[in-house]
C-alpha cells in the first residue's frame, strides 16, 4: 500500500448554517451560528433527563475533532480508528468510509492478483442481449404515426358526418324543389327532354297560331349559401325565360289630335311599375306570367300590323317601329302600340311626357286581348270537328255551302271580314263619338239656361253604338212642354236622331251637325212651348210654323213663329224665334186701346173699335220672369183681363 | 233565294244577237235597273258507257251557276237531282271510263246582271261550242219563295221590258203539289235552264249568228 | 281575321289532287278508355267529339276491269249534315320506305238526295255499316276511333250488330300530292300511340 499516492478523501460537513440571504452579487449571509449557550439549550431540551443513557456530551468541540480527524488520510486513520458503537454525529460516516476502504483494499488486491494472470483470470460474462433503448426519434414517429392513424379515423368519422349533414340538406332542398315543381306543374305545361325540364308558356294549345316557341326551361337554385340564413324570397326553383320575352309589355291605345310632323312617329316607350308581387305568388309565377303577357302582347301587334299592310283602306295605316297609326276621322289619330320594356337598370328613366294626360284606352286594350282570345277559341272550337266523320277538315257552314246551293251573299257573310285591327278602329271611332256627343251636349246644357236640355244615357251599349235621349224642357214646365224629346242612336260613324215627330236625321260625325241641330231644336223648343201654354191658358192658336219663310235667313237651322190670339179675342202675341236671331214678341192690341190711330169715318159702329189693330213690341229682356216661358205666361196672364 | 222565271227571248229580225241583247240592256236601264256585275250558267253532258243493252243510256247534266259559285247541280233529265260542292267535277273525271263527257253538248249562257229592288234580271247570250244560238232571261223575285204567290207580279214585270214575248208559268212550278208549301229553289231555277238548253240545241244554227 | 290556315281550307278546286295518307290499327274494347286518354293528351286541346255515321257502299260494274267504288256516308247524330261522297282511288305502290298508305281522294259534300241520285246513275249499293266512335285531330292529323256495326236490316240503322268485339283506330292526312313529309309526322305520331296501339300500313289489296 505505500508508494500508492494517497488519496484525499475530503469530508466537508454539509454546511450547518443555513443561508439567510443571498445577495445580489452572491455573497452568501448565513444564519450566524448558534452561540454555546444557546447550543447547550437546544441539545439539553434534547435531552431526556428521565433516562439515564449514556449519551455523551457534545462537546463544542465536537467539530474541531472531526475537522481533524478529516485532516488525515485514510490509511493512518485506520489503527486509531475505534469503534465505538455509541452514535455520534460521524459514525455512520466513519464506518461508510471504512466499509469503503475495504472494499477498494479488495479490489485493488484483486486487480494485482488477476494483474499476474496465474491465479485468476478475467473471464468476460455472457451478457444477456441488452434490451435496446429506442432511440428517440423512433418513438417520435411512432408516436406520430399512431397519432395520424388516430386522427384519420376522426377525420373519417368527421367526414361522414359532414356527409350525411350535407345530404339531410341536399335532400331538404330536393324535397322542396319537387314540391316547387309540382306545384309549378299544377298551373303550366312542362315537359322532360333528356335531362332539362322544359315548359311551354304560348298560347298553342289554347288555339293560337302564333309561331313563337314559347319555351321556358326550369333550372335548380343551386346558388345558395347554407351557412348565411336562408333569405324570405327563396325558392329552390328557377325559370329562364326566352330572352325576347323578359320584362313586361302592354298595348297602348290611345286617340290624339293629329301631329303635324309624321317625323314625330317612332318607339313609344312608356314604362309601368313592375307589378308587386302578391303574397303567397312565387317569383317563377311572376315571371312567367309576365312573359306569357309579353308574348300575347306580341302577338296581337304582330296580327294587328299585319292587318295594316294587308287591308286596303282610303287612309292607309301607318306601321312604324312598334306603332300602328291610322286616321278614323279627319285631323285625329289613333295610335296602338306595344310597350315593352325589359328590366334593365339603365332603360328605367322617367317617361317623358309626364306632364300630358294619360290618354291610354284601357277598354281597347282590354278589348284586343278578347278578341285574340275570341280568335284563339275559335281555332279549337269543336265546330271544326266533322259530321259525318270522314269528311275533311273544313268550317261546318263552308261545307254546307255546296249542297245548299248557297248564293254569294250568304257566303260572304260565312266568311270572316273583319279583322282585329278593323275591329278595334270602329270600336275606336265609336268611343270617340260618344265621348264627343256627351260632350257637346254638356257644353250646350252648361251655357244655355233657357231651355234646359237634359241627356238621358242608356246604361246597355254596345261596342258599336250607344244611345241617348235628349229632352229639350223650359224649367218649371216640364209637363206641358215636352214636345223635344230626341233619341240619339250614336254609331261608328254616324249618329241617328230619331224625333218624337217620327222624323229620322242622320248627322255625321262632325261636332258642329250636332251642336247646330240642338240649337235649332232648342229654338223650335220655345215656340212649342208657347202652343202649349197657350192650350193651357185658354188662349187660341191662330197660326203656327215651324219653318218660318220670311225675315231674316238664319244660319243655323230655320226661325219658327207662333201666333196666339186671348181668350176674348182682345189682343194677340205673336213670336219669332230663331236659333241665331232670339226672340221678338209682339202683341197685337184692340183698336179702342192703340192711342195713335186715325179715326176715320168708314167704321161707323163703335164695336170695331175692339178688333185687334196694331202691334207692339215686348221688351222682352225688361221681363220678369226666369225664361222664356214664365214670361210669356206672365204676357199671357197681364193680358187677360179679370172679368 | 227566290222565286226564278227562265225564258227566251227571241231574237229581233234583222238584228243580231248581240244587238238584240243590247236592245234589252237599253230597256232595263231606262226601267231604273242598275248593273252589278255578270252571270254564268253552263251545262255539260254526260252520258253513260255502260248500258245494258235497250234502254237508251241516261245523261247526265251537270250544272254551274254563277249565283252558286261554291256549287255543282246534277241533274237527269225528268230524274232525280244533286246539289253538290265543286268537287264532284273531280269526281266526274275519275269516272270518265263510266261517264264519258259530249264535249260538243256544252251550252253556257253569259251575260249582263240587273238589278231593279226586289228583282233580279239576267240577260244572257246562250252559246254552243263558241257560237250564239240564242238569248236566255232570267228574273228573280227574290222577296217571295212560294211561286204561285208571285207569279202575276213577275209576269207584269216582264212585260214592262219583255214586251209580247212573255212565258207562262215555267212546268216546273205547274208540276208542284197544290197546296202543300212547296219552296221554290235553285234546282227548279236548272231545271228551267236546262229545258231552254235542250230547246235550243235541238233548234238549227240561227242565220247570221257567227262565230263569237 | 288573317286567311284560315291551310288545313282549314275548303277542300275543293278541281285540279287538285289530293291524296289521303292512310295508317290503320286496332284495339280490344277494354283497352278504349286508355287509348282515348292518350289522345285525349296528345292531340290539339278540342272537346273530345263522338260521332255516329252510317256509311254505305256503292259499286258501278263496268263492261270491263274493276267495279267503281263509292262511298256514301252520313251522319246520324246530325241529320241535317249534308252527305259526304268519297272516291278512293289505289294505293300508291311508291317505295317501300313511305310509311303511310297514300291514295288518290276525292272527297265531294253532297245534298241528301244522294241515295236516289247514285242508283240513277247505276250504282247498286253493295253493304252498309254503322260507324260508332270519337274524332281527334293533332293540325292537319285526323285520328278516327270507331266501332263498326252492320245493320241487320238493310237500310234500319236502329237494330245493328257489331261487327267485332275490337275498335278501328285509323290516323290519317288529307294532303296535296307530293307531300312526303306528312308521312313521316304520322309515323312520328303512331310511334307515340305505341305500345297501347299499333297504327301500320295495311294493303286493302292483300285483304282480298
Amino acid at each position: 500500500m505505500s508508494g500508492v499516492p494517497a488519496v484525499r478523501v475530503s469530508i466537508e460537513s454539509s454546511c450547518e448554517r443555513q443561508v439567510q440571504e443571498v445577495s445580489l452579487d452572491g455573497v452568501e449571509t448565513y444564519v450566524p451560528p448558534l452561540s454555546m449557550s444557546q447550543n447547550l439549550a437546544k441539545l439539553a431540551q434534547r435531552i431526556d433527563f428521565g433516562q439515564g443513557s449514556d449519551s455523551d456530551e457534545e462537546d463544542p468541540n465536537g467539530q474541531s475533532r472531526v475537522s481533524d480527524w478529516s485532516k488525515q488520510d485514510l490509511e493512518g486513520e485506520e489503527g486509531l480508528v475505534k469503534f465505538q458503537p455509541c452514535s455520534w454525529p460521524w459514525d455512520s460516516v466513519r464506518n461508510h468510509l471504512r466499509s469503503a476502504l475495504t472494499e477498494m483494499c479488495v479490489l485493488h488486491d484483486m486487480l494485482s492478483v488477476i494483474k499476474e494472470k496465474k491465479y485468476m483470470a478475467l473471464d468476460p460474462v455472457s451478457q444477456d442481449p441488452i434490451v435496446v433503448r429506442t432511440p428517440q426519434v423512433f418513438q417520435l414517429i411512432s408516436k406520430k404515426k399512431s397519432l395520424a392513424t388516430a386522427a384519420q379515423l376522426l377525420l373519417r368519422g368527421a367526414e361522414k358526418l359532414n356527409k350525411s349533414v350535407a345530404e339531410s340538406q341536399e335532400q331538404w332542398r330536393q324535397r322542396d324543389f319537387n314540391a316547387e315543381l309540382l306545384h309549378l306543374r299544377s298551373q303550366w305545361k312542362l315537359r322532360k327532354v333528356g335531362d332539362k325540364i322544359l315548359g311551354d308558356l304560348s298560347y298553342r294549345s289554347a288555339g293560337s297560331l302564333f309561331t313563337h316557341h314559347g319555351t321556358f326551361e326550369v333550372i335548380k337554385n343551386t346558388d345558395i349559401d347554407l351557412d348565411k340564413k336562408i333569405p324570405d324570397d327563396y325558392c329552390p326553383l328557377n325559370v329562364q325565360i326566352p330572352s325576347d320575352l323578359e320584362g313586361s309589355a302592354y298595348i297602348k291605345v290611345s286617340i290624339q289630335k293629329q301631329s303635324a310632323d309624321i317625323g314625330d312617329l317612332g318607339t313609344v316607350s312608356l314604362f309601368r311599375k313592375p307589378l308587386k308581387a302578391k303574397p303567397g305568388s312565387q317569383a317563377w309565377h311572376l315571371k312567367l306570367e309576365a312573359a306569357q303577357n309579353v308574348l300575347l302582347c306580341k302577338e296581337i301587334f304582330t296580327q294587328l300590323s299585319r292587318e295594316a299592310v294587308q287591308i286596303k283602306s282610303h287612309i292607309p295605316h301607318i306601321v312604324v317601329k312598334n306603332q300602328i297609326i291610322s286616321q278614323p276621322f279627319p285631323g285625329l289619330q289613333l295610335s296602338i302600340s306595344l310597350c315593352h320594356s325589359t328590366m334593365d337598370k339603365k332603360n328605367q328613366r322617367a317617361s317623358p311626357d309626364k306632364t300630358k294626360p294619360d290618354d291610354h284606352l284601357y277598354v281597347l286594350e282590354h278589348n284586343l286581348h278578347q278578341l285574340i282570345r275570341e280568335f284563339h277559341k275559335q281555332t279549337v272550337s269543336s265546330s271544326v270537328m266533322p259530321h259525318p266523320a270522314s269528311a275533311p277538315f273544313v268550317p261546318k257552314r263552308l261545307r254546307v255551302a255546296g249542297p245548299m246551293a248557297y248564293d254569294k251573299s250568304e257566303i260572304s257573310s260565312l266568311q270572316q271580314s273583319e279583322g282585329l285591327l278593323e275591329k278595334i278602329v270602329k270600336q275606336a271611332k265609336h268611343i270617340f263619338l260618344r265621348s264627343r256627343t256627351a260632350r257637346t251636349i254638356d257644353s250646350l246644357a252648361s251655357r244655355i239656361e233657357d231651355p234646359q236640355i237634359q241627356a238621358h244615357w242608356s246604361n246597355i251599349n254596345d261596342v258599336y253604338e250607344s244611345s241617348v235621349k235628349v229632352l229639350i224642357t223650359s224649367q218649371g214646365y216640364e209637363q206641358i212642354c215636352k214636345s223635344i224629346q230626341l233619341q240619339l242612336n250614336i254609331g261608328v260613324e254616324q249618329i241617328r236622331v230619331v224625333h218624337r215627330d217620327g222624323r229620322v236625321i242622320t248627322l255625321s260625325h262632325q261636332e258642329q251637325e250636332l251642336q247646330d241641330f240642338l240649337l235649332s231644336q232648342m229654338s223650335q223648343h220655345q215656340v212649342h212651348a208657347v202652343q202649349q201654354l197657350a192650350k193651357v191658358m185658354g188662349w187660341h192658336v191662330l197660326s203656327f210654323s215651324n219653318h218660318v219663310g220670311l225675315g231674316a235667313i238664319e244660319s243655323i237651322g230655320n226661325a219658327s213663329a207662333i201666333t196666339v190670339a186671348s181668350p176674348n179675342g182682345a189682343y194677340a202675341i205673336s213670336v219669332r224665334n230663331g236659333p241665331e236671331s232670339g226672340f221678338k214678341v209682339l202683341v197685337q192690341f184692340p183698336r179702342c186701346q192703340a192711342k195713335d190711330l186715325l179715326k176715320s169715318d168708314v167704321l161707323q159702329d163703335g164695336k170695331w173699335n175692339y178688333l185687334r189693330g196694331p202691334y207692339k213690341e215686348v221688351h222682352w229682356s225688361k221681363m220678369e220672369g226666369r225664361n222664356f216661358v214664365y214670361k210669356m205666361e206672365l204676357l199671357m196672364a197681364a193680358l187677360t183681363p179679370y172679368p | 233565294m227566290g222565286v226564278t222565271c227562265v225564258c227566251q227571248v227571241p231574237v229581233v229580225e234583222g238584228k243580231s244577237v248581240q244587238q238584240t241583247v243590247e236592245q234589252l240592256h237599253k230597256r232595263l236601264e231606262q226601267l231604273g235597273a242598275v248593273k252589278q256585275g255578270s252571270f254564268f250558267v253552263d251545262c255539260e253532258t254526260y252520258h253513260a258507257t255502260t248500258n245494258t243493252g235497250a234502254q237508251p243510256s241516261k245523261l247526265l247534266y251537270v250544272m254551274h251557276n254563277s249565283e252558286t259559285p261554291l256549287s255543282c247541280l246534277v241533274l237527269f233529265d225528268g230524274g232525280p237531282t244533286l246539289a253538290a260542292d265543286a268537287n264532284f267535277d273531280v269526281l266526274m273525271v275519275k269516272l270518265k271510263s263510266h261517264f264519258q263527257n259530249a264535249k260538243g253538248h256544252k251550252v253556257e249562257s253569259r251575260g249582263a246582271r240587273y238589278r231593279y229592288a226586289d228583282f233580279l234580271i239576267k240577260v244572257g247570250t246562250v252559246t254552243m261550242s263558241s257560237s250564239a244560238r240564242g238569248i236566255s232571261v232570267e228574273v228573280e223575285y227574290s222577296a217571295c219563295v212560294v211561286p204561285g204567290d208571285c207569279w202575276n207580279l213577275m209576269k207584269e214585270f216582264m212585260q214592262s221590258f219583255l214586251g209580247p214575248s212573255v212565258p207562262d208559268l215555267p212546268s216546273v212550278f205547274s208540276s208542284k203539289a197544290e197546296g202543300l208549301f212547296a219552296p221554290a229553289d235553285c234546282m227548279d231555277t236548272m231545271n228551267q235552264y236546262l229545258e231552254l238548253f235542250s230547246k235550243i240545241r235541238k233548234q238549227q244554227v240561227l242565220p247570221g249568228s257567227g262565230v263569237r | 281575321m288573317e286567311a284560315p290556315p291551310v288545313t282549314v281550307m275548303p277542300v275543293t278546286g278541281g285540279t287538285i289532287n289530293m291524296m289521303e295518307y292512310l295508317l290503320q290499327g286496332s284495339v280490344l274494347d277494354q283497352s278504349l278508355d286508355s287509348l282515348l286518354h292518350r289522345l285525349r293528351g296528345l292531340c290539339d286541346n278540342i272537346e273530345p267529339e263522338s260521332f255516329a255515321d252510317h256509311e254505305l257502299v256503292y259499286l258501278l260494274k263496268g263492261r270491263q276491269g274493276n267495279p267503281f267504288i263509292l262511298r256514301a256516308r252520313r251522319s246520324l247524330a246530325h241529320p241535317t249534315a249534308p252527305w259526304h261522297l268519297r272516291y278512293l282511288g289505289q294505293p300508291e305502290v311508291g317505295d317501300k320506305s313511305r310509311h303511310a298508305l297514300v291514295r288518290n281522294c276525292v272527297d265531294v259534300a253532297a245534298s241528301h238526295s244522294l241515295p236516289d241520285f247514285l242508283n240513277e246513275m247505276g250504282f247498286r249499293m253493295d253493304h252498309e255499316f254503322v260507324a260508332k266512335g270519337h274524332i281527334f285531330r293533332k293540325g292537319a292529323l285526323k285520328v278516327v276511333v270507331s266501332k263498326l256495326s252492320r245493320a241487320l236490316v238493310p237500310g234500319n240503322t236502329d237494330n245493328t250488330e257489331p261487327l267485332s268485339l275490337s275498335y278501328l283506330v285509323e290516323l290519317s292526312v288529307l294532303a296535296p300530292a307530293g307531300q312526303d313529309t306528312v308521312s313521316e309526322d304520322m309515323r312520328s305520331f303512331a310511334e307515340q300511340l305505341k305500345p297501347l296501339v299499333h297504327l301500320e300500313k295495311i294493303d286493302p289489296k292483300r285483304l282480298m
